[in-house]
This record gives structure tokens, C-alpha cells and sequence, in this order.
């Protein structure tokens, strides 16, 4: 059997008293594209965090292609890209420079970077904007840049956190597009969104957090049956 | 220690496009006010004074004004930089790249050294055309330099993952690190104040500091260099192990 993309075994994460992540346990094979869903607060982004080492785990373990993300931190966070809800990008920098900076911090530099860097560019639409600052993109700029900065050093598995939200139709049917062409690549793709049409056109598999714990893990097309996802949503959340 | 070497060196060249792409901030500002230095005390209250350990009182003032920036600059640099990319959450970027600890706090580090070295170096300019005054040891003024730039980059990375907002940060300069640094020998040799200052001064760290550096100039200080330099050095060591713990344990970095 091959190694899972990400392996979570038992995943507990407290603050203080407080209970975000509560012992969920799954997997994600290579090359999947895997929906995690859960109502706000629900713990998808500490769990995310955990995955990228932005969180410390209380307890349990993180594999990404087998490399735990506590003991060898350095061979699994290479193996990740993230592309976060908002926009952290460096103010200092043009967006060229974001890139090239991102690849720099993975430890990859020199001409193949740049040219990976303007390839990103081009085929998300801002080779125009190359020399300006982030701050002068439209919102859908920014949430392009967002996913190809967390491509730029070629990572096997790209989380994407909420990567549509506030984005207007046409955006996000360009984003759909480029995720699948993603996926088909081979790029193994984590999701989370609030946009349940969004999770049942991308996703082949979908786990459902809910108060920390794990209330759902299965493909789609089993999970959903004759009904929709969001009345299957609604019925498990609401529980 | 640096595996990821150009990541670490990735994160230098970040810290120096961010320091040049606020030049107004950070370079103008430590020259201007040099020269307003120089010309007020040094060259026209100066006039009054005969000779301070063998040199003209613009030519004392001259390697203390270098380490008042040099002080200044580094902390801000750090602290800034750091404060402002756990605000932004760009911080973030490194913290998910395969970065260690000491591949951070020494990219922060080396990136405030550079800046030290480079402001000194444009002051130095500057004493050496109006003031007429040069250092004598070249090796003991970059070491001075790279210590202290050390010592108060490190304080500025401890200070930026603290604080809670922009006004903290200034809370070290405002009420330490600026009347210390007033105090600790910037203006008037040890010699000249009455015996009981002279004796508090020991304890005030700025004074092992402008001392050490002072003797990269005249060749003399109002302690043994040694002195002087061990205590700069254990202060240095002493800052960085705690930015390097508070990184490493991901402190205000990691949840």
C-alpha cells in the first residue's frame, strides 16, 4: 500500500481549557483532492496549522509522504504548500519578488526559480502586476498570487484555505479550473470551504469536523447519495 | 547549525530590501542627526572645551554618536521587522518554509549587522570629513560594531515577539536603551563626573559599549578594554540565547 499524501493519527490540540482539535484521526492519499468541511470554529484551520507546523500539537502525530511533521519538519513542510484565507504577503516585496523569496525561504534559488516564478505568473494571469506590490491587486489578483506563491516551490500537496471565499462567480470558476488542472497534475489537494457546491464539484472525498471531532470521512459520491451536501451537512452539523 | 543555507540567506537579503525600501526611516535620519550633533555640542559648544582624552571634544563625540545609532538602529530593524510580520502574519511564510530557530534569529541578526556596519561606516564618513577624525583600529571597531549589533538585534527580536502593539516596542527605547545611552559616556568621559556617577556607570551597559568602541579611536578608554569588551560580549551571548529560545519555542510565532 502506498504512503498516504497526510496521515493524522489521533490529532489533539487544546488551548488552555479549551478543546479546538479533539482526537481526529485520517488519511489522504497521493494525488487526491479532499474536501475538509466544518461549521466556523470547528477546527479546520488549527488543524491546517498543525499540518504546517503554524500550530504546536498537544498530542497525536502528523505524516506528510511519511515524514512526521515534528521529527523530520524539514523534509514534510517541503512537501506542503499553504495558501491561507487572507492575505499575508510580504508589503516589501512586488509580487515577483514574493515568489522568488517564498522559493528562497524552501531553500531553492538561481535562474530555474525565476523562471518557475514568471511561469506562475503567467498562468495565473499577472504577468502584468509583476513589479507592483500586493497591495495594488484587486481581490482576485491577491487570491491568485495566494496559490501561486504556495506553488512556487513545487510542493506534492497544496492546502488551500477557503481559496474562494469573497471571490465573484467568474473568479471562482477560474480558480475550479486551475485546481483541477492541479489535481490531474498529480498534485494532491486539501480544501476547506464554506461553499458546499464548491466541496461537491472538486472534491473525491470529504471530511466533515465538527467541535474538534471528525463527524464524517467519506467519498463523495457516497456521503452525498440521492440527496445534496448541504442537506447532508446540515443533518450531521446539526445533530 | 545552518542547514537551509539559502533560506537563511534569503531571509538577509529580505531584511536589507526592507531596510533601503524605507531609506527616509532608517538611513537619512541617523546621519542627519549626527551632523546636528556634531554641530551643536561638538563644534560650537565644543569650542569650549579644551581636550577630552587627548582628542577635541568633536573628535570624543564622534565614536559615541556611532554607537547611539548603532544601538538604535539594530533594535528597530529587529523588533520593527518582527513586530510587523506577526501583525501582518507575513511571518508566516517562514514559519511554514523548512526553517530552523537559528536560521531566523541568525537571519535578523546578520541583517542588523549590515545595516550597523553600513550606518557606521556613512557617520564615519562624516567624522572623518568635518571632525577630521578617523579610527586607529579598524578590527576593534567592526567587532564593537558586530557585538553590539548583535546584543540589540537580538533585544529587538525578543521585544518584537512580546509586544502586543507598536507602542511597546518603543517602550525599551523610550525608558532605557536612549537615557542609558545619554548617560553612558556618549557626551562626556567618565572622568568628568563626580565619583559617585562614575561608580553607577559601571552598571549601566551602555558605558562598557561607547567605552570599547571610543578605543577603536583615541586608543583609550576610562576602563581596561578588556573589560569593557567581556561585558559586551556575555550581554551579546547572553541576548541572543533568549531570542533563540523564544523562536525556537515559537513563542507569540506558534500557537
Amino acid at each position: 500500500m502506498s504512503i498516504p499524501a497526510l496521515k493524522i493519527d489521533g490529532l489533539v490540540k487544546r488551548y488552555g481549557d479549551f478543546t479546538a482539535v479533539d482526537g481526529i484521526s485520517f488519511e489522504v492519499a497521493e494525488g487526491a483532492f479532499f474536501g475538509l468541511l466544518g461549521p466556523n470554529g470547528a477546527g479546520k484551520t488549527t488543524t491546517i496549522n498543525a499540518i504546517v507546523g503554524l500550530a504546536k500539537i498537544t498530542a497525536g502525530s502528523i505524516a506528510l509522504f511519511g515524514h512526521d511533521v515534528e521529527r523530520d519538519w524539514r523534509i514534510a513542510r517541503r512537501q506542503v504548500g499553504l495558501a491561507p484565507q487572507e492575505y499575508n504577503f510580504d508589503r516589501y516585496l512586488n509580487i515577483r519578488d514574493v515568489l522568488i523569496f517564498q522559493a528562497g525561504y524552501y531553500g531553492i534559488k538561481g535562474a530555474a526559480v525565476a523562471r518557475r516564478a514568471d511561469m506562475l505568473l503567467e498562468r495565473f494571469g499577472l504577468s502584468s502586476k509583476a513589479k507592483q506590490e500586493y497591495t495594488k491587486l484587486s481581490g482576485g489578483m491577491k487570491r491568485r498570487l495566494t496559490l501561486a506563491r504556495a506553488l512556487i516551490h513545487e510542493p506534492r500537496l497544496v492546502i488551500l484555505d477557503e481559496p474562494t471565499a469573497g471571490v465573484d462567480v467568474e473568479l471562482r470558476l477560474e480558480l475550479w479550473s486551475l485546481l483541477r488542472e492541479l489535481n490531474t497534475n498529480g498534485t494532491t489537494i486539501i480544501l476547506t470551504t464554506h461553499y458546499l457546491e464548491e466541496a461537491e464539484e472538486l472534491c473525491d472525498r470529504i471530511g466533515i469536523i465538527q467541535s474538534g471531532k471528525l463527524i464524517a470521512l467519506e467519498e463523495t459520491q457516497h456521503l452525498i447519495g440521492d440527496g445534496s451536501l448541504q442537506d447532508i451537512f446540515l443533518e450531521l452539523t446539526r445533530r | 547549525m545552518i542547514v537551509n543555507t539559502v533560506g537563511f540567506e534569503t531571509l538577509v537579503r529580505r531584511e536589507i530590501v526592507r531596510t533601503f525600501s524605507i531609506i527616509n526611516q532608517v538611513i537619512w535620519p541617523p546621519v542627519i542627526q549626527t551632523l546636528l550633533y556634531v554641530f551643536v555640542f561638538g563644534l560650537a559648544l565644543g569650542s569650549r572645551i579644551q581636550n577630552v582624552q587627548g582628542v577635541s571634544y568633536a573628535q570624543f563625540l564622534i565614536p559615541g554618536l556611532i554607537m547611539l545609532q548603532v544601538i538604535d538602529q539594530t533594535y528597530s530593524e529587529s523588533s520593527s521587522s518582527v513586530f510587523q510580520g506577526r501583525f501582518m502574519n507575513s511571518i508566516q511564510e517562514l514559519l511554514i518554509a523548512p526553517l530552523s530557530a537559528i536560521e531566523i534569529v541568525l537571519g535578523y541578526v546578520v541583517a542588523g549587522v549590515v545595516r550597523a556596519v553600513f550606518i557606521a561606516l556613512l557617520i564615519t564618513v562624516l567624522g572623518i570629513v568635518f571632525v577630521h577624525t578617523a579610527p586607529t583600529n579598524w578590527w576593534l571597531y567592526l567587532l564593537t560594531i558586530v557585538l553590539v549589533a548583535v546584543l540589540f538585534s537580538s533585544l529587538g527580536i525578543v521585544f518584537g515577539l512580546l509586544a502586543e502593539k507598536f507602542d511597546h516596542i518603543a517602550v525599551l527605547t523610550t525608558f532605557f536603551i536612549t537615557p542609558l545611552v545619554f548617560v553612558g559616556g556618549v557626551f562626556t568621559s567618565m572622568a568628568f563626573l563626580p565619583p559617585v556617577v562614575q561608580k553607577i556607570s559601571l552598571v549601566n551597559p551602555m558605558f562598557h559599549m561607547i567605552d570599547a568602541f571610543r578605543y577603536s579611536y583615541t586608543s583609550r578608554g576610562d576602563e581596561p578594554l578588556a573589560v569593557a569588551l567581556t561585558v559586551v560580549v556575555v550581554l551579546a551571548a547572553a541576548a541572543f540565547t533568549i531570542a533563540l529560545r523564544m523562536t525556537a519555542a515559537g513563542v507569540k510565532l506558534r500557537a
